[in-house]
């Protein structure tokens, strides 16, 4: 008992922060960690507008690790919050899309918690770990819950020879499939796991690879180069996360004629130190009104790479309508800038990365028509290619691969003061942020940059070489068609690199 | 793993008290030292940069950072990281010389509140609560405190029996963030205050929220689980529950001893003692002993019995003196010994785990009236535990309140699954001369197996 009680004291050791594991706290508590917000215009086959938002949680999720495998928390209230009108500028959810998990098991006199055997469709007899969800809208502060989907299934993580459908020919030996263009395209899971509703809106939740993709060690390494043994590396790559992604239909949330702003939280119940004698076991049902936000994203990066140690877990706990008044001096002020050599006028006063971090929404132009998407590079292993015109953005447009191509995406936004503002092109982040994204790239970028004069941007300081950090694509292509996220590595067949 | 431990824990305490005894032989010397403070920087530097052994995650973490720390001394964040690796190293190995290490590195890390925060962590680790408590006020006037801050003086409250005081202060804290850590917190409080429903609901969000990234607290809170659920009556949920603990840390200590307690359920003595091998080689803790003796007698292993005994009374004074005291005077062994032991705790942890050792010991020691005023103590917060319930009764008995006593043990034997089979023993003799009738068979089969066996010994 002496030991028992000792032992209560244990508490996490504070872990420095890099992409993907942002604040110390949080880190530990991967379920409810925020790995990456996703937000941008889309069309369906049938050319219906939608707004894309996607949420992705627990990182470095090792492929068929067993057998404490990764799943959602039932515990755990996921929310993207969409922002219109005023809201934007203020940081206050307008809509707020609530998901909420159940696990259930088919067999519980086992010791094999996940499968009984190969799983041919999602929640057959061979799949004994179950998750479904529900998916929530809330309006406002005050309204009740609108149910969107009830009841809805998760596919079952990739683990190998038990789930051979997500992998190339059907062989649990081969590694994941590679992103396709046409629905009918996709893999058997997914594609029994996509629902949609009368109202139009589409859902999808379960294991996806990590979209995410940069040298994430060089960076929190201090070194700016990219280069040595072992380089380029993508520090994300050969890993899965659990991601969300919903189709919103404009229609619902005021058309195409406006910029909205997007972000998403994770939050755990609220409890009471001592239950009320007679109040009932179990607190109420998990809505905002009695859960404690435990984190929080928007824009990539901006946590983990801008926010100092000390208020990275307070900026996990707050919203974004506090950001002007608590955060904006590290947008303001970038201790990155200073880190790449950039001079006192480049790293201070820093308005133009304000305009795009504070408050920390990823803003979209919904005027645009749907955003260029990125498919694979490797098309030898069948991957749909990239959008005629799809580039890793950069602020001044084009990109180290881009000569005698279409005419590439450039950021052409009306959302942040000093993009060129045309606001005609469908745009990538950060005008939204699409999958494929190379947000490491352009984030440095914008910080070499000063587009405080729009009239006359500036590169006050150009990268050592054009690719930045060198990983210019994921590990494994992605999805055109929704939900967009690429399919999850193989526990048999795959790598890190 | 077990002997690599087993060297590991004297090789970390001699390497303290070697730098210890260095650094004061030739303290007068340097004249830049504070006097009340006899370790240079050089010296706490070359403690803490000691190479150690172990090649496990945790080990090569600390490797990691002791060569930042080598490449840097000046590396403030990584010196706080490794304090904290430390703490995670005697917490996995239960050898307190990692704490020791890791107060060099608070003392090297300055004076913020994360230095601070680690400070207090050890001061409490080390039961120095009074201490503890005073640097976790400091820390939550501070701007923003964090749930540490909060957690550390509900702590340090809690074991000083300020439960009261602590429950606010956990409010606080689980206010600000739900987790693992908090969850666990505040289940222990729940048990505390006799709600076992409540603290297993609790439990239950803790292990939820747990990580394979961190993998020592997440066996800890599935073992406190199982302990709830064993409590409950529900041993198949408790089996599973040790099972997930085991698979996040392979034959960790806490879960193999109360994976024990199942086996000697489940009448397998055997597999009982070879848990608790296990157990006591990692982390030598005198309940864990004490269990194993229990088992090997069980299993008529009595050159175990008599091994196990003799290291339990050379070190278990020095390794956990509340459990220690429990355990001599459930033996009858040096009462005297014993009661002073209990007391000693009392004066600085005056929980109500404390105050039943008080009473216990007492008793033992023939202070029927002392035991009388310190089982009060120990039951008024109402808490709900077998040990608590069978020293109560045999205290009443002692005391002549046969009608409380007989209560008491009522309530001990509804939880006997909870006690050591030589207290359940015991237990069952209580009853017998109360003139009780306990209905659960096995204490009945308990008793006999110790008995068979004390016959054969003898």
């Amino acid at each position: 008992m002496a030991c028992a009680v000792a032992s209560l004291l244990a508490w996490p050791a504070p872990v420095h922060a890099s992409s993907h594991m942002d604040a110390p706290l949080i880190v530990l508590d991967p379920a409810a960690n925020t790995t990456d917000v996703y937000a941008f215009r889309s069309n369906d086959a049938n050319g219906a507008p939608y707004l894309t938002v996607a949420l992705a949680v627990y990182p470095f999720e090792e492929p068929g690790i067993g057998p404490n495998k990764y799943n959602f928390d039932d515990n755990v209230l996921y929310e993207i919050h969409v922002a219109t009108g005023a809201d934007v500028a203020a940081g206050v959810p307008t809509v707020s899309y609530g998901f909420k998990f159940i696990t259930s098991y088919k067999n519980t006199n086992t010791i094999l918690q996940s499968y009984l055997g190969r799983v041919d469709n999602v929640d057959d007899a061979h799949q004994n770990l179950t998750q479904r969800y529900t998916v929530t809208k809330t309006v406002g502060p005050s309204s009740a819950p609108v149910t969107l989907f009830s009841n809805v299934l998760v596919p079952p993580n990739n683990q190998g020879l038990l789930t051979p459908y997500y992998n190339q020919n059907d062989n649990g030996d081969r590694p994941a499939r590679e992103g396709v263009a046409l629905t009918g395209q996709l893999d058997r899971y997914t594609t029994q796991t996509i629902v949609s509703n009368p109202t139009g809106y589409q859902v999808f939740a379960g294991q996806r690879d990590d979209g995410f993709y940069a040298d994430i060690q060089s960076i929190f390494d201090l070194d700016f180069s990219f280069s040595g043994p072992n380089k380029p590396f993508d520090s994300q790559g050969g890993f899965n996360v659990h991601t969300i992604v919903l189709n919103i239909p404009l229609s619902d949330i005021g058309g195409t004629n406006q910029v909205v702003g997007v972000y998403a939280s994770t939050s755990r119940a609220k409890v009471q130190v001592l239950q009320n004698p007679g109040h009932g076991k179990q607190a109420k049902p998990m809505t905002s009104g009695n859960t404690v936000q435990v984190a929080r994203q928007g824009n990539p990066l901006f946590n983990e790479a801008f926010v100092a140690i000390k208020d990275k877990d307070l900026y996990g706990q707050t919203a974004p309508s506090t950001d002007t008044n608590t955060f904006k001096a590290y947008a303001l002020n970038p201790e990155l800038a200073a880190a790449l050599g950039l001079d006192a006028n480049h790293s201070t006063n820093r308005t133009d990365l304000a305009g795009i971090f504070i408050p920390d929404l990823i803003k979209v132009d919904l005027s645009t028509g749907p955003a260029r998407l990125a498919g694979g590079s490797n098309s030898n292993a069948g991957a749909a290619p990239n959008d005629a015109g799809f580039n890793r953005l950069g602020i001044f447009g084009g990109g180290p691969n881009q000569a005698g191509g279409p005419a590439p995406d450039v950021l052409h936004s009306t959302v942040q003061t000093g993009f060129l503002n045309n606001g005609t092109l469908p745009g990538g982040w950060p005008n939204g942020r699409r999958f494929g994204d190379d947000v490491v790239d352009i984030a440095v970028l914008a910080l070499l940059s000063d587009l405080r004069n729009p009239a006359s941007p500036t590169l006050a300081q150009a990268p050592a070489d054009p690719g930045i950090d060198k990983v210019d694509h994921n590990d494994i292509g992605y999805n055109k068609v929704f939900p967009y996220s690429a399919t999850p590595l193989n526990g048999r067949s795959h790598s890190h690199h | 793993m077990p002997t690599v431990r087993r060297t590991l824990r004297p090789f970390c305490l001699c390497l303290f008290s070697l730098l210890l005894l260095l650094s004061l032989q030739t303290g007068q010397a340097k004249t830049e030292r504070d006097p009340s403070d006899p370790l240079s920087e050089t010296d706490r530097l070359a403690l803490i940069l000691a190479p150690q052994p172990g090649k496990d995650p945790l080990d090569r973490e600390l490797a990691r950072l002791q060569d930042k720390i080598r490449a840097n001394r000046a590396a403030k964040p990584q010196i706080l990281q490794l304090g904290w690796i430390f703490v995670s190293k005697a917490r996995m190995t239960g050898d307190p010389g990692y704490y020791k290490m890791a107060e060099e590195c608070a003392q090297l890390s300055g004076d913020e509140s994360a230095s601070l925060l680690l400070r207090g962590h050890i001061d409490h680790a080390l039961h120095r609560f009074a201490e503890a408590e005073a640097v976790a006020q400091r820390l939550v006037t501070e701007k923003n405190p964090g749930w540490q801050a909060y957690a550390l003086l509900g702590d340090a409250l809690m074991e000083q029996g300020k439960l009261t005081e602590a429950i606010p202060v956990y409010q606080r804290m689980i206010d600000l963030r739900p987790c693992l850590q908090t969850y666990a917190r505040v289940a222990h409080l729940r048990w505390l205050k006799g709600d076992l429903s409540g603290a297993e609901e609790l439990m239950r969000l803790a292990v939820e929220a747990g990580s394979s990234r961190d993998p020592e607290p997440a066996a800890w809170a599935y073992t406190r689980l199982a302990l709830y659920q064993l409590q409950a009556h529900e041993t198949k949920k408790a089996s599973w529950s040790v099972d997930r603990a085991l698979e996040f840390v392979k034959n960790y200590a806490a879960a193999m001893a109360l994976r024990s307690k199942l086996e000697v359920e489940r009448g397998q003595p055997a597999a009982a003692v070879d848990s608790l091998r296990i157990a006591v080689a990692q982390v030598p803790l005198p309940e864990y002993q004490w269990a194993l003796i229990d088992a090997a007698e069980l299993a008529g292993d009595h050159d175990l019995v008599a091994k196990t005994e003799q290291a339990l009374q050379t070190r278990g004074a020095s390794e956990d003196p509340r459990s220690f005291a429990l355990y001599l005077a459930s033996h009858q062994k040096d009462p005297a010994l014993a009661f002073r032991l209990a007391e000693e705790e009392l004066s600085t942890r005056r929980d109500v785990l404390s105050y039943d050792a008080v009473a216990w010991t007492a008793l033992a020691a023939g202070r029927v009236e002392e035991a009388s005023e310190n089982m009060k103590c120990a039951l008024a917060e109402g808490t709900s535990d077998a040990r608590l319930f069978y020293h109560a009764g045999k205290i009443a008995a002692a005391n002549g309140s046969k009608k409380e006593a007989i209560g008491w043990i009522k309530r001990a034997a509804g939880l006997q699954q909870m006690l050591l089979p030589s207290e359940k023993s015991d237990l069952a003799a209580q009853a017998s001369n109360l003139g009780v009738s306990l209905a659960a068979e096995s204490v009945q089969t308990t008793k006999l197996k110790m008995a068979q066996t004390a016959s054969r010994k003898r």
